[in-house]
């Protein structure tokens, strides 16, 4: 049978040519409005994106971007307890108490509560949230963690903590005026936190990203930048805390038995111009630094209150002169027991008696002004003429370094006064004659303790310096080596032969207890100044008291200068014996006794 | 026998049928492939970024404890540094029992 023969039903007839069509036309429409609205989409997508795009772009910046300065870690100051490092300045992070007080219903209640955690007055918390207008009062600062969470824990609307970074004191106040402080605004301020407040502060890091609703920075973000911050350097001191604390404590001691306005101490190791000790008294505390009410409190006197240092100017005086060869030290010479220099009379005092041959060791422990005088004079060949003040301007200024800062890492360190040699009409003679007994020029106690220690080094002038090391950007601490800044300031037998002249000098000023030199070497020399006026002259009954010396084994190891301001004792004329020369002997002993130096082998 | 059952191809006649089997997809399958396609590269983009994302929020995490845990150091640190404070060691019962025993290392006999 043929296929195509075969009949099958017909099919029902439902679709001509014009449904079709319109089957067409209705799929064609229905295209041409998916396109239609795909265009309006993309137009719409077109305008958003690319015509809007800088509106649209920073309006969902404002909210999704956020900017943060990431704080970098102020670096820590270490010092050294015997062999060991210490902390003495820490970072801590402390909180400040706020409220808002729009949201504070019950001012009283709050106030109290807050008060009973934080020890504050709560009548006071009471009063400032009472301030509607406002919206953010501070309640407490530098609340700890654990008050803190107590304090947050009652869950008091509209009361919050806000994280602070503080330095800390472990070691309280000690070494305050050397450290300085740092303030609100993060700045290091006074001694060594503001002269290396760029090694300390660090650089702080900076994140901008794309967050989340909750600030979280959304790591998908191409355009997220991220620079770490650059954590401050730690500094370790050459202080030694044990030194430190019991020279503060004698000078403090001291102070107060002499009923002087103030005093300063230097401790210092000679032989590479380490600070191991520097004391003020008084002193303040630097984690309450807010609360000081004299700004003075805040100058490091011993780098920054220079004074005219008085007679134990004459054992660098008598250095230089056994320098230039025109003394030696078992010289003897006839004291006339007054010069006149420019038409004015130096003299001794009446203890000292009259003419007579002294030696140089007479000289020293007698503290003959007139003896300093000459020694000046021979300098000049005989007499004080522009050689002798040119010789002995060189030493103070380029030997002894009076005049210019030492460089120590310290803030607000002054220079003092020497005189200029050159002949000023202004009786520059007697200037000098004055010079060469410690008036009428001025040094810190830092200076002092410099040239001194260049003096019984065997010559050497170290630049005195406060830092030992500084850490590297791995952490590892670098050390400083010393800086020489003068050599042959003497020459190495001036330096061996000062020392037993001063030593003749402890041992006949009776002091109390005495200083076994069988086992150790202590010399030293003690100086009454004059104050000047700030209007010219001298003040009658006011004077300071200096002390400079040594103390060792073998040799000099440590070096201590000690100024003692007005002190009520001995009558003023004798201050350098009656006030500073305790705290000398007192801080020699405890150096001695605590191990700090070994006696002779 | 064979060659009887062969069908016979005369003259200008087709020996085989052209039928044309392609078969082409109109324009709305090809926009919804397109638009399908557009949705499967934007949810691997998005799956991708939340991914990243989910990373971030792990570092973040772990940066909050390393910043807790360097915060826990620097207070122990410091309770530490109190703890040996000289003043605190003066002032401590151990040394308040002690003997004052008066120095004799540098006073001559």
């Amino acid at each position: 049978m043929n296929p195509r023969n075969q009949s099958y039903p017909a099919a029902p007839i439902v679709d001509g040519p014009a449904a079709a069509i319109q089957s067409v036309r209705r799929i064609k429409l229905s295209y041409l409005i998916l396109m239609a609205i795909f265009a309006i989409f993309a137009l719409r997508a077109f305008y958003v994106q690319v015509i809007r795009y800088e509106f649209y772009h920073a309006s969902a910046l404002s909210d999704q971007l956020k900017q943060y300065e990431i704080p970098a870690r102020r670096g820590t100051i270490l010092a050294y307890d015997g062999a060991q490092s210490v902390p003495i300045v820490l970072n801590e992070k402390l909180y400040t108490v706020y409220a808002d007080p729009q949201y504070i219903k019950q001012p009283g209640d709050v106030a109290r509560t807050i008060a009973s955690v934080t020890g504050g007055n709560a009548s006071e918390y009471e009063r400032t949230m009472q301030d509607k207008e406002r919206r953010y009062v501070v309640l407490a600062k530098k609340v700890s963690k654990e008050k803190r969470d107590k304090i947050l824990g009652y869950k008091y609307p509209g009361v919050g903590a806000q994280e602070q970074t503080y330095r800390t004191y472990p070691q309280g106040t000690m070494a305050s005026q050397l450290l300085g402080f740092v303030n609100e605004e993060g700045a290091g301020k006074y001694g060594v936190e503001q002269e290396l407040n760029g090694t300390l502060a660090g650089t702080p890091g900076e994140l901008k990203a794309i967050t989340d609703v909750q600030g979280v920075p959304l790591a998908a973000s191409g355009s997220n930048i991220e620079s770490r911050p650059k954590a401050g350097r730690d500094i370790k001191l050459t202080i030694d805390i044990g030194i430190q604390k019991q020279v503060e404590d004698l000078l403090a001691k001291g102070v107060k038995i002499d009923k002087a306005v103030s005093g300063s101490a230097v401790v210092m190791d000679p032989r590479t111009g380490a600070v191991k000790a520097m004391a003020n008294y008084p002193s303040y505390d630097p984690a309450k630094y807010s609360e000081v009410e004299d700004g003075n409190l805040f100058n490091n006197d011993s780098v920054s209150h220079p004074i005219e240092i008085g007679s134990i100017m004459k054992t660098l005086t008598t250095a230089a002169a056994l320098n230039q060869g025109v003394i030696k030290p078992n010289t003897t010479y006839y004291d006339p027991a007054t010069y006149t220099v420019d038409e004015f009379k130096i003299t001794n005092i009446e203890e000292d008696g009259g003419p007579g041959t002294r030696s140089i060791a007479q000289l020293l422990d007698l503290s003959l002004n007139t003896g300093a005088v000459w020694e000046l004079m021979q300098m000049g060949g005989g007499e004080i003429n522009t050689k002798a003040r040119t010789t002995w301007y060189d030493y103070m200024t380029n030997r002894y370094m009076f005049g210019k800062p030492t460089g120590i890492e310290q803030s607000y360190e002054t220079e003092g006064l020497v005189p200029e040699p050159k002949d000023n009409g202004a009786a520059i003679n007697l200037t000098y004659a004055n010079t060469s007994f410690g008036q009428a020029m001025t040094a810190t106690t830092l200076q002092v303790a410099g040239a001194m220690s260049a003096v019984v080094n065997g010559g050497t002038y170290y630049r005195p310096h406060l830092i030992q090391s500084t850490s590297d950007p791995a952490g590892k601490m670098v050390d400083k080596k010393p800086e020489v800044v003068a050599a042959n300031v003497v020459s190495g037998e001036v330096s061996k032969a000062m020392v037993p002249l001063l030593q003749y000098v402890v041992d006949n000023h009776k002091i109390k207890p005495a200083f076994d030199q069988s086992r150790y070497v202590v010399g030293g020399k003690t100086g009454t100044a004059q104050i000047a006026k700030p209007t010219g002259g001298y003040y009658e009954n006011d004077f300071n008291g200096t002390y400079l010396g040594f103390v060792g084994g073998d040799q000099p190891d440590y070096v201590i200068a000690v100024f003692i301001n007005k002190p009520q004792v001995g009558k003023g004329q004798y201050a350098g014996t009656a006030a500073a020369q305790p705290v000398f002997a007192d801080i020699g002993h405890m150096l001695i006794n605590n191990g700090y130096v070994m006696p002779k082998h | 026998m064979a060659m009887g059952r062969q069908k016979q191809i005369g003259r200008n006649q087709n020996a085989v049928s052209f039928r044309n089997k392609e078969r082409t997809l109109g324009p709305i399958s090809n926009t919804i492939i397109l638009i399908v396609l557009a949705c499967l590269l934007g949810l691997l983009y998005l799956t991708q970024v939340t991914k990243t994302n989910a990373y971030g929020y792990q570092i973040n995490d772990l940066q909050e404890q390393q910043t807790q845990l360097a915060s826990e150091h620097e207070d122990l640190e410091v309770a530490s540094a109190r703890l040996q404070s000289l003043d605190r060691v003066q002032n401590s019962e151990t040394a308040k029992n002690m003997t004052a025993v008066a120095p004799t290392g540098s006073v001559r006999n």
